[in-house]
């Protein structure tokens, strides 16, 4: 589809450019919006395109980077090596809490709700191992042998590449035979299974991949931030990486980052003038849920296909 | 038993008492109008910080309770006639609205009372302690608290089974449509059993906020709470709620007693484990 | 192997609560064959239907696919075993286009399915015999028409599309022609008509007229049992049966 593609390409080509014109402060925020994005981006494979709706992907992002933390501040490991361990720890979780897609409906999402509570509250209590509300700090920038990077625009590339290359391969994935067949099972579960499917198997494998991504962008999360916390693990966090791909349009695989732009340049401006911010936040999910349920993107279909003259 | 260990288990049925106050009215409303309500931790946050300002201005808790109570009915209706009823029966956008709602309630929470951890004054006539068998001194507040839960558990079981109304809210959580059907108002129904849960989950903010502090947070820890009671009980039961509350009051006392550090797992492991074999919980239907 | 029945059901029950649904059933039905299930309403033959197909699981005996017993197997082995089926109320995928149902029709049998790496419009082949499927119903014209702006009666034609899209070797039919104009069930009898004889056709019709035409042996059930198996003619002279579906048994 030509316009999307253009929007795309201007998109990239933009995000390449931004250090060069812009200041840290929107360096730092746009860092932030692709690496939030990922995480919506991966709650999107399942709600999007599975029909799941996750409350519990905090729990992968926090755990990879908690895992990165640990091992590089207390175990002196290196990036090459914590970070790869810190993703397959995040996926290591997401095999286990997989077992919730032998629910539906509001069965998973409540269930989704409580693993994601169990992984806050180990972070929170289990303070001997985690350090508890204070933390792992003074998480290094990330080097690989003689390449280190060392301040934040070099970082900023090092994002972007990530996501630019997650995303090209989430692309694939939804376009291929296994991408449809989520689809599938969105539309008519019963359907598929008379077709042949086993339907739990391919939504477990769905589960999985979807964590997979949750993990990189927590691995991306704890050398951004240089620290993490059990509020990355927290029940708004997931919340909030939902709303991101609802607002910005599910389905699509630029949704989550426009809705991840929006929430969080939201959250920059207001919070400089209004201190209640979360209230504003819980106003943007009403709204959208009453008025723009099809996110950004939806909005923009129904436009065009109005200017049209075309049914919706 | 030990005194400690019975001690705990007294604990655990305090909490318990609690949680089927908040979580009745959520499996009810689940179970008969299929509404997903998140804001319910946020009505029981509420409830309390109203009750704690009734009692300051006027030392009565029960009117506190009442007061708690009535507020989160009057708020719950607006929710759910302007808010929650427009977008019909999609779970996922009840989820998202409700969260919404429990956000900005959190915060104008915050505004009005601020971040400090606040109590609400226990009643006189309830305060210090009584003497058990075993010599085991126990708080007479948590005591009194297991009573009233008791009482609430047993009265809305008779309401429920026992009663004609009962018996059509029975009718309705199994077959919504033919109760239509037969020309009872369902519309209604679902006002009062919605009115009931509301002011349930605003008075039992008033209760727990005797002896669990009122906090920024609050809302979401006794949520967790109850959605494990209901995932456990099985969503639309009450059998499934006193039961559900039952173990998680005991789990939550023993795991923090024991295992003060790995006590979210003590929570929700047997959740988990009982998922694994039956996936609507111990009294659910499959909807 | 090659001499087993394509369908052989042994003292099938299913019993719901007090009820016994259906009660011990026996039938046979040949490769090729076309049998009909009929029966008022309440004789039992969905409950039948469903176990042969695998939505419901048996209380007691079994049934087996070309020898193999398939009784306790969940519906998507049955489908890989060469089963396949279409359902009474019209049920596809409706956010999906035609070519996306078919495709996904075809793969279902296919370890295709779990590719991860390559579009699923890569399918050369999956996009030629789609193509043909299509034909074969006759909707060749709506290829990339997403589903929900089908009529009735095209989604009927892609629900048989769908069910041949696994090469079956049994095909069952829970009501092919329900809730389709006189003109569409003319259509549709045709289409089901010339389907070729290497598959095999287990179906249920409340039209007794399409049944009798359609079908090479029919079945009549009665309150959960079989009163009478044979041809057409037989059926249609035979007294009970004429009891049983007008007058007052």
């Amino acid at each position: 589809m030509v316009p999307r593609a253009a929007l795309l390409i201007a998109l990239t080509v933009a995000a390449f450019c931004v250090p060069l014109v812009a200041s840290e402060f929107w360096v730092t925020l746009l860092m932030q919006i692709m690496i939030f994005g990922l995480l919506a981006l991966s709650t999107d494979l399942l709600l999007g395109h599975a029909g799941l709706f996750s409350l519990c992907h905090a729990a992968f992002f926090a755990v990879s980077a908690y895992t990165v933390a640990i091992l590089q501040v207390r175990y002196g490991f290196g990036t090459a090596s914590a970070a790869p361990l810190g993703i397959i720890a995040g996926t290591t979780l997401a095999f286990v809490f997989a077992s919730a897609v032998r629910t539906r409906g509001v069965y998973f999402i409540l269930i989704t709700l409580a693993f994601g509570y169990i992984v806050w509250g180990v972070a929170y209590r289990w303070a001997s191992f985690t350090g508890g509300d204070n933390g792992v700090t003074s998480v290094p920038f990330p080097a690989l042998g003689s390449l280190r990077v060392t301040n934040t625009v070099a970082y900023y590339y090092v994002v972007l590449a990530v996501v630019l290359l997650v995303a090209a391969a989430y692309r694939l994935l939804v376009a291929s035979p296994f991408g449809l067949t989520l689809r599938g099972i969105k539309s008519s579960e019963s359907r598929m299974r008379s077709m042949g499917y086993h339907v739990g198997r391919h939504l477990y494998a769905a589960f999985v991949l979807s964590g997979v991504i949750a993990s990189i962008a927590g691995v991306l999360y704890v050398y951004f931030n240089r620290f993490v916390n059990p509020t990355a693990a927290s029940f708004p966090v997931s919340v909030e990486a939902v709303l991101m791909t609802i607002v910005g349009g599910t389905g699509t695989i630029i949704g989550p980052f426009l809705g991840s732009g929006i929430i969080l340049i939201l959250r920059n401006w207001v919070s400089g003038f209004f201190h209640y911010y979360t209230a504003v936040l819980g106003i943007v999910f009403i709204v959208t849920v009453l008025w723009a349920p099809q996110g950004i993107m939806g909005l923009l279909a129904r436009w065009r296909s109005g200017d049209r003259g075309e049914g919706v | 038993m030990s005194s400690a260990a019975i001690l705990q288990a007294i604990n655990g049925i305090s909490l318990a008492a609690l949680l089927f106050l908040l979580s009745s009215g959520f499996t009810l409303t689940f179970g008969l109008m299929r509404v997903v309500n998140m804001a319910y931790g946020a009505y029981y946050l509420l409830g309390g910080y109203v009750g704690y300002s009734v009692v300051r201005a006027t030392g009565s808790f029960e009117l506190a309770m009442l007061c708690g109570g009535l507020t989160i009915v009057v708020l719950g209706y607006f929710v759910d006639r302007f808010l929650i009823r427009p977008i019909g029966g999609n779970h996922l956008a009840q989820v998202l609205l409700t969260v919404g709602v429990a956000f900005v309630i959190g915060e104008v929470c915050l505004a009005v009372w601020g971040g400090d951890n606040l109590r609400v004054q226990t009643p006189s006539y309830l305060r210090g302690s009584v003497t058990l068998p075993g010599d085991i001194y126990y708080p007479r507040y948590r005591f009194a608290l297991i009573l009233f839960g008791t009482f609430a558990a047993v009265s809305l079981w008779l309401l429920y089974k026992k009663t004609q109304i009962g018996a059509v809210v029975r009718a309705g959580v199994d077959d919504r449509e033919m109760v239509n059907a037969t020309g009872i108002n369902v519309d209604r129904l679902f006002v009062l059993v919605s009115a009931l849960a509301s002011f349930l989950a605003g008075a039992a903010g008033v209760a727990g906020g005797a002896f669990l502090t009122l906090n920024p947070g609050a809302e979401w820890d006794i949520l967790v709470l109850a959605l494990v009671v209901v995932i456990i009980g099985g969503l639309g039961s009450l059998e499934g709620a006193i039961l559900g509350s039952i173990i998680v009051g005991l789990l939550d006392a023993y795991g923090r007693w024991l295992f003060p550090e790995l006590s979210y797992f003590i929570l929700f492991g047997p959740m988990a484990i009982l998922l694994l074999f039956r996936a609507t919980g111990i009294f659910g239907k499959e909807h | 192997m090659s001499g087993a029945p394509a369908i052989a059901v042994e003292r099938l029950a299913k019993v719901f609560g007090g009820l016994r649904a259906v009660d011990d059933v026996s039938l046979s039905v040949a490769a090729g064959e076309r049998r009909a299930l009929i029966g008022p309403n309440g004789a039992g033959k969905t409950t039948l239907f469903h176990c042969i197909a695998g939505t419901l699981q048996a209380t007691d005996g079994n049934v087996r696919l070309f020898g193999t017993d398939i009784t306790r197997l969940p519906e998507y082995r049955r489908t890989g075993l060469g089963m396949g089926r279409t359902f009474q109320i019209s049920n596809v995928c409706t956010d999906l286009t035609v070519m996306e149902n078919l495709t996904l029709a075809m793969l279902g049998t296919d370890r295709r399915k779990w590719m991860m790496h390559k579009s699923a419009n890569s399918l050369s082949d999956l996009r030629v015999r789609a193509t043909r499927g299509l034909a074969q119903v006759g909707l060749d014209g709506r290829t990339d028409e997403t589903v929900k702006f089908l009529s009735y009666g095209e989604r009927r034609q892609l629900e048989l599309a769908l069910a041949l899209g696994s090469n079956p070797k049994v095909l069952l039919l829970d009501e092919p022609c329900a809730g389709l104009s006189p003109s569409e069930r003319q259509r549709f009898s045709a289409l089901i008509r010339a389907l070729p004889r290497d598959i095999t056709l287990v179906m249920i019709e409340h039209d007794i007229d399409i049944a009798l035409t359609l079908a090479d042996r029919v079945t009549v059930l009665h309150r959960g049992a079989i009163i009478l198996d044979g041809t057409p003619d037989e059926v249609k002279t035979n007294e009970q049966v004429r009891e049983v579906y007008f007058g007052l048994v």
